[in-house]
């Protein structure tokens, strides 16, 4: 009767390669240390790309969350007039050309562009905005500020403010009410139910009660009012002079920006144009993870290449018996390239549980920062599972080319030669 | 050259006798280095089946490179060798293989049995690497021919579990695994105590015996050279057919360093 390991073979493996397959398994099982050093050196080469990914793309991920989650994703205004020479001057010749100082340019169709923007595919939220500079004060002292203006509800969907409120509200502001961030406060030495007096660069003025105050530990925040009191603070009727619009994917805004540019008469701005040194930075972040991956994957390579190439060595002698047994060189050479496949098999398995396991418990919360708030991960991990599937076929991929030298060295052996 | 010359034309029998498996005609053969090494200088050989053939020689005469040549393992530097009627110099790598695994079943000093393996599975390795599996037919037979070399019982020990004149015995059943038509064995008791290498002799002679299939052996045992049925004498890489009588008084003759040793 046949043994049942035999017959687990004769069922999973094509008659043509059960001699190859059954002595690569025995060459393993029977490899000890040799076999442990080849998995381990697999195994570690998928846990750094996994690692490395998890982490670098989990850091890519928190600053693109940190750097857009407060912002407008795409901004449509009108845009700026182009300087241009005169064309009724014969042979005009200009020394220097003046841009116009920046004023609000009005939208006077926001109603039809907000619901056509909605429309648009990669668009989540729209809010119609009257933005502009002004003065906050309280007594003397005026303290240069940049005045928001919109409906609360849809801005703390795009640029939330409630969420980093120290104290107070900002959503069902009332007419009469401000929102400031804690540097203006503290500049005003004001704090929430006080009122203060804010003059806008068209010298309109108002006083406000303070509904609120956030924190967003970016330096100088905006101060938020209703549209209502944006509009009347400068002077723009029922019109507003920009759009803020969410995005559903961060990094397809250029195109969304194209769209908007090719169905409107409006610039349109995506945030990628005026953060593009962070976002360089976070492409080079992704393109260093790549690269990490890439050379463990190399150096494991060159680990396994080097113990089946002693391995090949250490049988030189049984490839020898193997060919005066009428084995052919491709037999022989397949033995090794499956011993490889499986090495690469068992090491990427191992490499993806150990690696995702060292990734998730790096992500676990340690302890809180403040005493109440939601505690912090000790890394902002993202494991990604195609990155594990990539690694893992990478790793075997690698390791099959690994081993194709040995095995074709081992099959060009003269059993002559290795059994004198 | 193509691996389907590997298929015997006929078993070339005449007058009457036992068919030729193996036949050189001026088999020649030279190690080519920085100096080149003559070792064989025209061989005219013909090895018939059933027959019990011992090759002896002072040491570098030849006999493991003719062995090797013989098996299909080395190529004559010139001369034509062949196997069962297959010109091996027709052949590619892959006929070669062929060759080796259909016709010709190796012994050597050393057992060279797989250690990963058992003694069954070291036994049917010849058949596993011709067709990726042994049929039941054929586990049947090869376990009959290892209860006939008395290893019965020790059909799933592995090699360092068996004693060398155990393991010998199983190398001589995986010789004959693929029922070749010849068996070469170099030196094949030349590592085991004299008893054990009794032994072996006596299994390799009943198999011949048995079975029909020709057994080369290379040996420097006078004794075991005497029981073949005929002597093949390698001198200065030419090679000569010798009665048993000539080959015992040379035997009997002291050697040069026998000669040179000081008298006690």
């Amino acid at each position: 009767m046949k043994p049942f390991g035999d017959i687990v073979i004769s069922a999973l493996v094509p008659k043509a390669y059960r001699f190859e397959f059954r002595l690569a398994l025995r060459h393993l099982l029977s490899g000890g240390l040799q076999t442990v050093l080849t998995v381990s050196a697999v195994a570690t080469g998928v846990i750094i790309v996994i690692f490395i990914t998890s982490l670098i793309f989990g850091l890519q991920n928190m600053m693109s969350v940190l750097l857009t989650e407060s912002i407008p994703h795409v901004t449509v205004q009108v845009e700026d007039p182009k300087p241009k020479t005169l064309d009724t001057v014969e042979n005009p010749v200009s020394s220097r050309i003046e841009v116009s100082a920046s004023r609000l340019k009005f939208i006077d169709n926001w109603n039809e562009v907000v619901t056509m923007l909605r429309g648009l595919p990669n668009v989540s939220d729209v809010a119609a905005v009257v933005n502009g500079q002004g003065f906050a004060s309280k007594g003397a002292n005026p303290i240069g500020v940049s005045v928001v203006g919109a409906d609360p509800e849809l801005l703390d969907v795009i640029t939330p403010i409630t969420r980093d409120l120290v104290s107070g509200r900002y959503k069902s502001l009332n007419s009469d009410e401000i929102v400031i961030d804690t540097e203006l406060a503290k500049d005003l030495n004001v704090t929430v139910g006080e009122r203060i007096r804010l003059t806008s660069s068209s010298n309109q003025a108002d006083s406000f009660t303070i509904a609120g105050i956030y924190n967003r530990g970016q330096g100088r925040g905006s101060a938020y009012v209703t549209l209502r009191n944006a509009q009347s603070l400068f002077g723009l009727g029922t019109s507003v002079n920009i759009i803020y619009i969410k995005a559903n994917d961060i990094y397809a805004v250029d195109e969304l920006a194209n769209t908007i540019m090719a169905l409107t008469r409006y610039e349109a701005r995506p945030w990628t144009r005026d953060y593009s040194r962070n976002l360089t930075n976070m492409q080079m972040m992704g393109v260093s993870a790549y690269l990490i991956s890439a050379f463990s994957l190399i150096a494991s390579a060159f680990a396994i290449a080097s113990v089946l190439i002693v391995s090949v060595l250490q049988k030189s002698t049984q490839i020898g018996i193997l060919k005066s047994m009428g084995a052919r060189q491709s037999q022989i050479s397949t033995v090794f390239v499956f011993q490889g496949l499986g090495v690469a098999i068992i090491g990427s398995s191992v490499g993806a549980v150990v690696g995702t396991l060292i990734a998730y418990l790096i992500s676990l919360p340690t302890r809180a920062a403040v005493a109440g708030q939601e505690p912090l991960a000790l890394f902002p991990v993202k494991i990604i599972p195609l990155y594990i599937g990539l690694a893992m076929l990478a790793a075997i991929i690698t390791t099959v080319i690994a081993a194709v030298m040995p095995a074709r060295r081992a099959a060009k052996l003269n059993p002559v030669d290795v059994m004198r | 050259m193509s691996s389907t010359a590997n298929t015997p034309t006929n078993d070339r029998q005449t007058n009457g006798k036992p068919p030729i498996v193996i036949e050189t005609r001026g088999l020649k053969k030279t190690y080519v280095g920085k100096i080149n090494v003559p070792v064989l200088f025209g061989l005219d050989i013909e090895i018939r089946a059933r027959e019990f053939v011992a090759i002896v020689g002072q040491s570098g005469s030849g006999k493991s490179t003719l062995l090797n040549i013989l098996g299909a393992l080395d190529v004559p530097t010139e001369g034509t060798v062949l196997v069962n009627g297959i010109d091996i110099s027709t052949l590619d790598e892959d006929g070669l293989a062929r060759l080796r695994s259909d016709q010709v079943g190796f012994i050597f000093q050393a057992h060279y049995l797989l250690d990963e393996f058992t003694c069954l599975e070291n036994a049917l390795m010849p058949i596993t690497i011709r067709h990726g599996e042994a049929s039941d037919e054929d586990r049947e037979r090869v376990l009959k021919l290892l209860e006939r070399v008395g290893l019965g019982d020790q059909t799933n020990k592995h090699p360092d579990e068996m004693s060398g004149g155990q393991n010998q015995r199983c190398a001589i059943v995986r010789a004959l695994a693929n029922q070749p038509k010849i068996v070469l064995a170099d030196e094949p008791t030349g590592n085991l105590d004299s008893r054990s290498g009794a032994e072996v002799f006596e299994m390799m002679r009943e198999m011949n015996r048995l079975s029909g299939v020709a057994f080369v052996m290379i040996t420097h045992d006078d004794r075991l050279a005497q029981a073949a049925d005929r002597i093949l004498l390698i001198e200065d890489g030419k090679i000569a057919e010798i009665t048993k009588d000539e080959h015992k008084r040379k035997a009997d003759r002291p050697t040069p360093a026998e000669l040179n040793e000081p008298s006690i």
